[in-house]
């Protein structure tokens, strides 16, 4: 975080030599200690954080459901199978305590439950009894507030592990921890920790067996007691209000430990027999204490019976009947009460980002989907409305147009472009706009010698500079601008201006194929333009908002653009730039899909890369530009209020959210089902690739590329989303991006002999 | 659009990065430290003054129960939270009703002292 992030402008990127592995190894190592990278990598590592907690205090990461029954428990000491309740270990031996007669423990386990717990404390509170509650540190950490009420209302509480688990099936470290944990929340919910201990699914001390005696004899040495069960209430069961008051009341007026539950399920029954409980057991003569006050009580029944000598023993009951009730709570201090806290501010941390960014992909999926349906009613539409017998723009645009080839450093290429040109079959000038070309493409244009074809020179200024010199040459009124490593068919032109006949036609949109399609990165583009150009464009001509003319094809009305100001060097997208002034201007924009034109797709990841920087930059660039449009009236308000929203919401903030849903899917793969987690990507993957295969059949073209599809979304989609976050960096940094010219080949030649 | 030559903005998001990352550490590290129980002491016997086992105590001196009475007045059983004195001597006014209405008369100058 502390190297100094490079001077506005990005690390040169126009590569001079191939770099040799050494220096490229060197780039990747010092890629990764980029601040933004670092940041990245950091916010992903406590994201990760968030949703491992999430999952822990829901036990869907370390749950273990498991519970053993039916062990033999011939190592457990015979006094302790029919022992009281109450477990200790002073001095390393075995005792039990039972409760005293006449008195009542209540507990109470599972909780704390929003639900079902402050129904409890307050039915207790009523009554004036305390009880003594077993919490679970999840559920602690999770309801800190109720931990707290419950404390200062008197009750006692122990510990129930913190994911209730069945402590016979863990290592003595996952013991350890599931105690320290529990003692943490417990720290921080209510600033005490407990010595009481009460294990997950055990009842009374004969169900002790050979596996969890030795929980409860570490557990002892350490200074925990264990309590214990001897009148179930077994309201789990939902038995019925009068059952839970009769399993619950113990025999001939012994003292008992009685297990109610607070949460775990549906507990109406419980909250609906206590009162009644305490009721009866009161009037037959019953007092109600918590654990610590019935080992104090067996331990010292002297002043229970004999109150007389009330000033000596000032002090010494007090500390009994105030603190004793919670004897086995101790404040927790230093670092166990700063830890605690800071557990629960983590929890609550993951409480709120968890759900609230469930919500988020829930909203970005319902987007998502929406779009998809939106795109294949829409494409489907404007397929049959396009394609149908009658359907004309007007009489057949005959009449000669400009087409302007802007060519930088295109030696491989020109050639085969401006032979393209020259076999059309609609009558065309051919203005090559040589922008300052080191590599002798003017040359080689000029030598050609084809009919109809100038080549204008300028000094090197840019694309959009190169463009708008091509329009002020173009003799004719519409103009057709293409890029110099493009090739079109012969009838692409004469289809690509037919909408001029109509008059409210200010630019069309051609359909751009890409060429090099045999490798795996040239086949993954393959279909994002065919699904681009076959769905995106055919809604957003119906939207009539479409926000891009690919520089690839493009058709312009001179006018418009003049109308407009040109070209403009503002954003790197000058293509969008300029489509958007356009449907400002009141413009229409169309796509004609028969107007073909085959484009060299970037042939590495690090052209591609440089390409979809360059392009997301600028589309934000010029959406930014053209912020205003949303609060205009007429044609403007009308882009601003329906163009922009879409083309924000699904070319920036959709991609944003996408990192999330790879990182729930493969959390609910781990952690959750990953049946189900599989099954929803597929399903996911299966609409994508209905889609795909609507839009191939839209384009006729072959289908065996979309095997290629379940590919694209583990590395290809991964990546479009890292650049357009760059590329929003960028943005907020105010970080100078420039224009780098792809490397070409010059494969693309023959439209025929593709695909 | 965006450039900002000034490097004001990318100085201020610096920060924030900065700030979002130390976040993120410490978040990270806060769970790390807490899930491995690292740097607490939670255990009864390391609490207790008596020791570990227990020891000493007439009573055989139990974690908590035992430990009240004998070494009531030592300092960490003696500090339960302050409010819980105030609602629980009630609850043995209510049923027992013997030696409790001193005590919860007693308790109130006994808990600041502690």
């Amino acid at each position: 975080m502390t190297t100094p992030t490079p001077p506005p402008a990005p690390p040169a990127r126009g590569r001079r030599r191939a770099p040799s592995r050494m220096e490229r190894a060197a780039g990747r190592a010092a890629a990764l200690q980029r601040p933004r990278v670092l940041l990245a990598l950091l916010l992903l590592l406590a994201l990760t954080c968030v949703m491992l907690l999430d999952g822990y205090l829901r036990a869907e990461v370390g749950g273990d459901e498991r519970v053993r029954t039916g062990a033999s428990a011939g190592d457990v000491p015979d006094d302790v199978l029919d022992g009281g309740p109450i477990l200790t270990f002073p001095g390393g031996r075995a005792t039990t305590v039972s409760v005293p007669d006449k008195t009542i423990v209540l507990t109470f386990d599972d909780g704390p439950d929003p639900t079902w717990t402050p129904q409890v404390l307050k039915i207790l509170d009523t009554y004036d009894v305390p009880g003594t509650f077993f919490l679970v540190g999840s559920m602690v950490s999770r309801h800190p507030d109720i931990v707290r009420n419950m404390v200062e209302q008197g009750n006692e509480v122990g510990v129930h592990t913190f994911t209730h688990v069945d402590l016979s099936y863990q290592s003595t470290a996952r013991v350890t921890r599931e105690i320290e944990q529990t003692q943490l929340a417990l720290a921080g919910a209510a600033g005490i920790t407990t010595t009481l201990f009460r294990a997950p699914y055990s009842s009374e001390t004969d169900a002790i067996d050979d596996y969890s005696w030795p929980v409860y004899e570490s557990l002892g040495a350490d200074g925990y007691t264990s309590v214990f069960v001897d009148t179930d209430s077994d309201d789990w069961k939902r038995p019925g209000v009068s059952k839970i008051v009769e399993w619950a009341t113990p025999e001939d007026g012994e003292g008992a430990s009685v297990l109610f539950h607070d949460a775990g399920g549906e507990r109406s029954q419980t909250i609906e027999a206590l009162p009644k409980y305490i009721e009866k057991m009161k009037a037959k003569g019953y007092t109600f204490t918590t654990v610590s006050g019935a080992m104090a009580e067996q331990q010292s029944p002297q002043p229970q019976q004999s109150p007389q000598p009330q000033e000596s023993q000032q002090s010494q009951p007090a500390q009994q009947s105030g603190g004793g009730l919670q004897a086995a709570h101790h404040r927790a201090t230093g670092a166990t009460l700063y830890e605690g806290k800071a557990l629960i501010a983590a929890v609550a941390v993951a409480e709120w980002t968890v759900p609230a960014l469930s919500a988020g992909l829930v909203v970005v999926g319902v987007a998502v989907m929406g779009r998809f349906a939106m795109m294949l009613v829409l494409a489907r539409r404007h397929h049959r409305k396009r394609n149908r017998r009658r359907f004309g723009w007007g009489p057949p645009v005959t009449g000669p147009v400009s087409v302007i080839v802007p060519a930088y450093n295109e030696k491989e290429c020109i050639e085969a472009t401006l032979r393209s040109l020259a076999r059309g079959t609609h009558p065309v000038e051919i203005i090559v706009v040589d922008d300052g070309s080191t590599d002798g493409t003017a040359e080689i244009a000029e030598s050609l010698g084809l009919p109809g074809v100038r080549v204008v020179r300028q000094a090197n200024a840019g694309k959009p500079a190169a463009l708008n010199n091509g329009v002020r040459h173009a003799r004719y009124d519409i103009v057709v601008m293409m890029d110099g490593d493009t090739v079109f068919e012969p009838d692409t032109v004469r289809h690509l201006v037919q909408p001029f006949a109509d008059p409210s036609v200010g630019a069309v949109a051609g359909n751009a194929k890409v060429g090099n399609r045999r490798t795996l990165i040239g086949a993954w583009q393959h279909i994002e333009y065919v699904m681009g150009f076959n769905l995106d464009r055919r809604m957003y001509d119906l939207l009539r908002c479409m926000p891009t003319i690919p520089g690839a094809i493009g058709a312009f009305r001179r006018e418009a653009v003049l109308q407009v100001g040109g070209m403009s060097d503002d954003t790197l997208a000058e293509d969008t730039d300029l489509t958007i002034a356009l449907h400002r201007a009141g413009w229409r924009v169309v796509y004609e899909e028969h107007a073909r034109a085959w484009t060299e797709a970037p042939g590495s990841l690090g052209q591609l890369w440089s390409q979809r920087y360059r392009w997301s930059y600028g589309t934000m660039q010029a959406l930014w530009k053209h912020r205003r449009s949303l609060a205009d009236k007429g044609p403007s308000g009308r882009f601003g209020r329906v163009g922009m929203p879409l083309v924000v919401l699904f070319q920036v903030v959709t991609p944003l959210f996408a990192p999330l849903i790879d990182v729930f899917t493969v959390y609910s793969m781990l952690f959750v089902d990953f049946r189900a987690a599989l099954l929803a990507w597929l399903a996911v993957l299966g609409v994508q690739v209905v889609c795909a295969a609507y839009a191939f059949r839209l384009d006729r073209e072959k289908y065996r590329y979309l095997l290629m599809m379940p590919l694209q979304q583990l590395a290809y989609r991964q990546m479009m989303y890292l650049v357009l976050i760059h590329s929003c960096v960028t943005a907020l940094t105010g970080g100078r991006l420039r224009w780098q010219k792809l490397k070409r080949t010059g494969e693309v030649g023959t439209p025929a002999g593709s695909g | 659009m965006f450039v900002d030559s000034t490097g004001r903005r990318a100085r201020l998001l610096r920060r924030i990065g900065l700030l979002l990352g130390a976040v993120c550490v410490g978040y990270t590290a806060v769970l790390g430290l807490a899930f491995m129980g690292v740097g607490i002491s939670v255990n009864p016997s390391s609490l207790l003054p008596f020791g570990a086992g227990g020891g000493g105590g007439p009573e055989g001196g139990p974690g908590p129960g035992g430990g009240t009475r004998p070494q009531g007045g030592v300092a960490p059983t003696g500090a339960p939270p302050s409010p819980g004195p105030s609602l629980s001597p009630g609850a043995v006014t209510g049923t027992a009703g013997s030696a409790a209405p001193t005590a919860a008369l007693t308790d109130r100058p006994d808990a600041p002292a502690s």
